[in-house]
């Protein structure tokens, strides 16, 4: 079997993680182990009276009791966002001060204060329970309603009514007068709600300092590695760039809680050269439901109008986003980079306006969390999609084929040019596995049975491959978004492969792979995959927004073009032939129309040995690129859903769920579609089950997994997940990404399913079985008023 | 501190361990074996999944000194050698991305196929979801773990 | 959460007045309540052993009396740090109206709870909450009635 491009190889990978061999950061434990435990507030909003540790300082097994103040003390500078965005009227986002220990303030339950240093977990544990913290309690604004509102308690002195920028995108004229223009205007106001990302790891740091060489070193549970070092040198001093090494080991799962260099990393490091030991942090569940950033929480108002035809003319939407207490390292951008641009989706519009604000709260930082602004965006078009042919009385699934987009490029009025796509084909693949025209049999059949069945769908787009890095910068962002590649062929022809990429799941040790073993027809079982640690792999930017394949394997494809050109050129070489018609296949490197060739591995060592390259070349056979990318890559799918609701409980079971994507080129079938179900499983999890629930003095309610709803294997069906492949031109191997579509495009799809199975618009997520049962009941209600 | 013995994998081993040691701990600490997972604090994620005395139980709610005597396996010794065919159905139907769930999944799945078979019951894909309410995935959607598990149980 | 409640208590009012001050009275009736210490004459020190669900924690704290109208009625507000497990605190307005013999006891609490406690047993506070203003005031009934308090 293909072990190339488009073969569904099985995971290289999984015989460590099926055995128990997979190397996690907690499972790392250096000789002269110590262990942290964080003191955390209580409290939503409270100044800092005093810190006593005085009882935990005198423990049996204590180290040290470390604070803010003395770290502010020893320079450890304060977290940032690295993504400035400007507001509408010109002036600069409002960022405010957060320290990795708090020093005055502490402004959400978790926030830490003092970290304990001990000979073990439980010893750490029991004395962070004996430091006694002089709270004052202060009023709090636990949500985004409260705090915009005159005279809500002011969480950062810079940020005056809380507010963090008032930002715009599209143009408001052309909207306004779209709007007026039209026959039939949509109006709805959604709230996308509140998630907490859950990977199943918990995060931990292992932090080690070596006095001797001055040197750090620190295993953490990050997607991107060499930012964290980054921004922990060059930004929170905790060490200068070439004496700290980060080595994200096996890290399970991520979803976008795994980006951001927490306050915890920060302080291990730092603590490891106070106490001069090795220092760990694992956080538990519960710590991380109250420190990993949360996503989404944004409350939208929007209208969307449509003339004659059913042709949308403007499209305005007002936001307003939670950052929560402080700006965690990409928080700015979510709301907006991350979702107005994407507010065309699918669809021809020539006119569109966005307004977003955003605003502090005493709750956990909110950042990307898988989709990170792209899902907002989906389920606020697909909502009004939806509800717009339902008030139109025209069948939904037409109503967007007359708005699709057929050509392209194309560009948005929202910054987008997209690249590729087809629309229509992916459509009419999804109706027809679902079998939409058997639909109303089903229907007919399951009312038979006294139940609610609905179908509901969801056509989206995403941006992914982040990022051309003048776009971003030019948009605000700090860094450049790139990723950078390395292939070393061994003198005996095996292939080290350095990505800046990470894999928390996503398999690349195969994928990677594959692009090797296609270009030169060597065994997969050749190819190895180094990621994951700043001193073995070169600069780069780590995985997240779907860009691991769409940019970091185009790294590799364009160090694969110059090995490539290397190659020809040695065994053209040593086979007196012309470079031009060298053929390198099936692990073989011939000279075309003759019998002449080297094997791959002789190639390599004649690299190495040099006794018979060519004049002046260097010897070796390592090449690098970094690629960074034209455009972003903007993949689309068409989801179906269709659901079966028990209008006495309001239960609702989903009973089939479809999808059609187009990915560009798939280099593994098998991997694509377990993200798809993944991301898939997780948009039903924001649909049906989950939120994250704080009470009006900004107590988190359901901080665990008893009162967190995450998603059971019966709460999900088998899914019908197929592919329509149009390449993206903006990259050397076509793909697109497909990390984050089934998170970006399931949550519409499922509540258009069941709004349609209960006859109203109106229904939150999450469709809990007491929300849907209330809509029931309030639609019923408003029939009979009628 | 407490004595223990119990059999790991094959393997008597022994140790004096505070009372409130938790087997998950006893696993991971004292005896570093690293495969068997701790996911959250409620014991509900299933990470920790081992057995004892042939039965699926959550190590993170067991007690160590309760076990004096007891049989383990943990995810490390279920196969002796090759792999056992619950780790090659995972690999087959891709069963797993991140692999933090995968152990406890696993060792889930080789108890309920055991039981069922023991039964004379019938393993359906909504049996086998019903089965998995005690084990979390954020990874997979658990499709391909319910592939895997039916595919492991056809063949053991 | 926000609780009220009635009592008839069968003793005049003075006598249940004095009794509503009287620390030892209070530490028999409050649940779990091992130490209570008058640091002032409205200001008691106290030591409380709470189980909320899966969380149990041991509070320490001060109650203080406040909007004392002898014999009438009194503000009665505690505050507790169970360190790791979070904090508690509430308040009881409380209100003796004289009939006849009798006296009838009316109160009205609100409570709050925060850090782990309200993270991992808010769906459980309600329940307790009523739960332990129950046995308080079960507990102060039964001191006039010469009654076991229930369990």
């Amino acid at each position: 079997m293909s072990s190339g491009i488009g073969a569904s190889v099985k995971r290289k990978e999984d015989k460590r993680f099926t055995t128990g061999k997979g190397k996690y950061t907690d499972d790392v434990r250096n000789d002269n182990q110590a262990y942290a435990a964080f003191v955390r507030s209580p409290h939503a909003h409270a100044r800092v009276k005093g810190i006593d540790t005085s009882a935990a300082m005198a423990m049996d097994g204590v180290i040290d009791v470390l604070n803010g103040q003395q770290l502010t003390g020893d320079g450890i500078g304060n977290i940032i966002c690295g993504w400035a965005i400007t507001s509408k009227d010109g002036s600069p986002m409002n960022m405010g001060a957060w320290s990795a220990l708090a020093t005055e303030k502490v402004r959400y339950v978790g926030d830490a204060v003092a970290v304990v240093i001990a000979e073990t977990q439980a010893l750490a544990r029991i004395a962070a329970e004996a430091v006694d913290v002089d709270y004052e309690e202060l009023p709090v604004a636990a949500s985004v309603l409260t705090s915009m509102k005159d005279g809500a308690p002011q969480i950062h002195e810079n940020a005056p009514g809380n507010q963090i920028y008032d930002w715009e995108l599209g143009d408001e004229a052309a909207a306004d007068a779209g709007l007026a223009s039209a026959t039939h205007i949509t109006s709805l106001d959604l709230t996308n709600n509140r998630l907490s990302p859950n990977p199943m790891e918990p995060r931990s740091a292992v932090a080690k300092y070596d006095d001797a060489e001055d040197h750090y070193t620190l295993y953490t549970t990050s997607q991107n590695p060499h930012v964290a070092r980054l921004v922990l040198s060059a930004f929170y001093n905790v060490a200068p760039e070439h004496k700290l090494r980060v080595i994200a080991p096996d890290v399970g799962g991520g979803f976008g809680a795994k980006i951001y260099i927490y306050p915890e990393e920060i302080t291990c490091l730092w603590a490891s050269m106070k106490t001069n030991r090795s220092v760990k942090w694992t956080s538990d569940r519960s710590e991380a439901f109250i420190t990993d950033a949360h996503g989404r929480d944004h409350v939208t108002s929007a209208k969307m109008g449509f003339d004659d035809a059913g042709k949308i003319v403007g499209f305005k939407v007002d936001t307003i986003a939670n950052i929560g207490a402080y700006m965690s390292l990409f928080s700015s951008s979510v709301p907006t980079y991350l979702y107005a641009p994407l507010l065309s989706g699918q669809y021809n519009i020539q006119n569109i306006h966005c307004n977003v604000r955003t605003y502090y709260t005493n709750t956990v930082p909110v950042d990307a969390y898988r989709g990170a602004g792209r899902p907002e965006a989906t389920y606020l078009v697909e909502r009004m999609m939806e509800t717009a042919a339902r008030e139109m009385g025209m069948d939904p699934a037409e109503l967007r084929r007359r708005n699709f987009i057929q050509e392209f490029p194309h560009q948005t009025p929202v910054l987008m040019q997209y690249d590729a796509g087809d629309f229509p084909k992916i459509l009419e693949m999804a109706q027809e596995t679902a079998d939409v025209a058997g639909f109303p049999a089903r229907r007919a059949e399951a009312e038979a049975r006294g139940k609610l069945r609905g179908i509901g769908y969801s056509t989206f787009i995403e941006a992914c491959g982040l990022a051309p890095s003048k776009a971003a910068g030019s948009l605000g962002a700090g860094v450049g978004l790139w990723e950078s590649a390395e292939v070393r062929v061994n003198p005996v022809g095996s292939i080290e492969i350095l990505t800046g990429s990470h894999s928390h799941g996503q398999g690349h040790e195969t994928t990677f792979a594959q692009v090797v073993a296609d270009r030169f027809g060597v065994p997969i079982e050749n190819v190895q995959i180094v990621h994951g640690d700043t001193d073995k792999v070169q600069f780069g930017m780590g995985t997240y927004g779907s860009r691991s394949g769409p940019v970091g394997m185009s790294a590799v494809a364009k160090a694969l073009d110059k090995v490539e050109a290397k190659v020809r050129k040695i065994a053209a070489h040593a086979l007196e032939a012309s470079e031009d018609d060298i053929v390198i296949e099936g692990g073989e490197v011939k000279v075309a129309g003759t019998d002449k060739s080297m094997a791959w591995h002789e190639v390599g060592l004649a690299a190495y040995i040099a006794h018979n390259l060519p004049e002046g070349m260097e010897p070796g056979l390592k090449e690098s690129a970094f690629f960074d990318p034209v455009n972003f890559s903007f993949p689309s799918g068409a989801f179906i859903c269709e659901v079966e609701v028990d209008p006495d409980t309001g239960t609702t079971e989903i009973v089939q769920f479809t999808s059609a994507d187009d990915f560009g080129t798939i280099i593994n079938p098998m991997i694509v579609e377990g993200q798809v179900h993944g991301g898939v499983t997780q948009g039903i999890g924001q649909a049906l089950l989950e939120q994250v629930v704080y009470d009006e003095d900004g107590q988190l309610l359901n901080g665990s997994y008893m009162d967190y709803t995450m998603p059971r294997a019966a709460d999900v069906p088998s899914f019908h997940v197929q592919h329509h492949e149009t390449p993206s031109p903006n990259n050397p191997l076509g793909v697109k990404g497909c990390g984050e579509a089934g998170a970006i495009g399931s949550p519409p799809a499922v509540i258009n399913a069941i709004t349609d199975a209960i006859g109203t618009n109106d229904l939150a997520m999450p469709a809990t079985p007491q929300a849907v049962w209330r809509a029931i009941q309030a639609g019923a209600k408003s029939v009979a008023a009628e | 501190m407490t004595s223990i013995n119990m059999n790991v994998n094959g393997k008597a081993v022994s140790g004096d361990v505070p009372d409130e040691t938790l087997l998950s701990e006893f696993l991971r600490e004292h005896l570093r074996l690293t495969g068997t997972h701790i996911g959250c604090d409620t014991s509900q994620c299933g990470a920790c999944v081992v057995h004892i005395d042939g039965k699926a139980v959550k190590s993170c709610s067991t007690l160590a000194v309760s076990l004096e005597g007891a049989e383990v396996t943990t995810i490390e010794g279920l196969a002796n050698g090759d792999l056992h065919p619950m780790q090659v159905a995972f690999n087959d139907n891709h069963g797993l991305q991140c692999g933090f769930c995968t152990p406890g999944m696993i060792m889930s799945g080789v108890d309920m196929v055991k039981r069922y078979k023991a039964e004379g019951k019938d393993l359906t894909s909504d049996a086998i979801r019903a089965e998995l309410e005690g084990n979390i995935c954020r990874c997979t959607g658990y499709h391909n773990i319910v592939k895997s598990i039916e595919d492991a149980a056809a063949k053991m | 959460m926000d609780l009220t409640g009635e009592y008839r208590i069968a003793a005049p009012r003075e006598v249940v007045w004095a009794a509503l001050n009287d620390a030892e009275v209070l530490k028999a009736c409050i649940p779990g309540c091992t130490e209570l210490v008058k640091t002032s004459d409205t200001t008691m020190e106290a030591k409380v052993a709470l189980k909320i669900g899966p969380v149990k924690a041991k509070f320490s704290g001060a109650v203080e009396l406040q909007d004392i109208e002898a014999p009438q009625s009194y503000t009665i507000q505690g505050e507790g740090n169970g360190g790791v497990a979070g904090f508690a605190k509430g308040s009881a307005d409380v209100l003796l109206t004289e009939d006849g013999e009798e006296t009838i006891l009316a109160f009205s609490s609100h409570a709050k709870v925060g850090g782990k406690l309200a993270q991992i047993g808010s769906r459980l506070i309600n329940s307790t909450a009523k739960k332990l203003a129950n046995k308080f005031f079960d507990s102060f009934h039964a001191q006039f009635n010469d009654e076991v308090p229930p369990d």
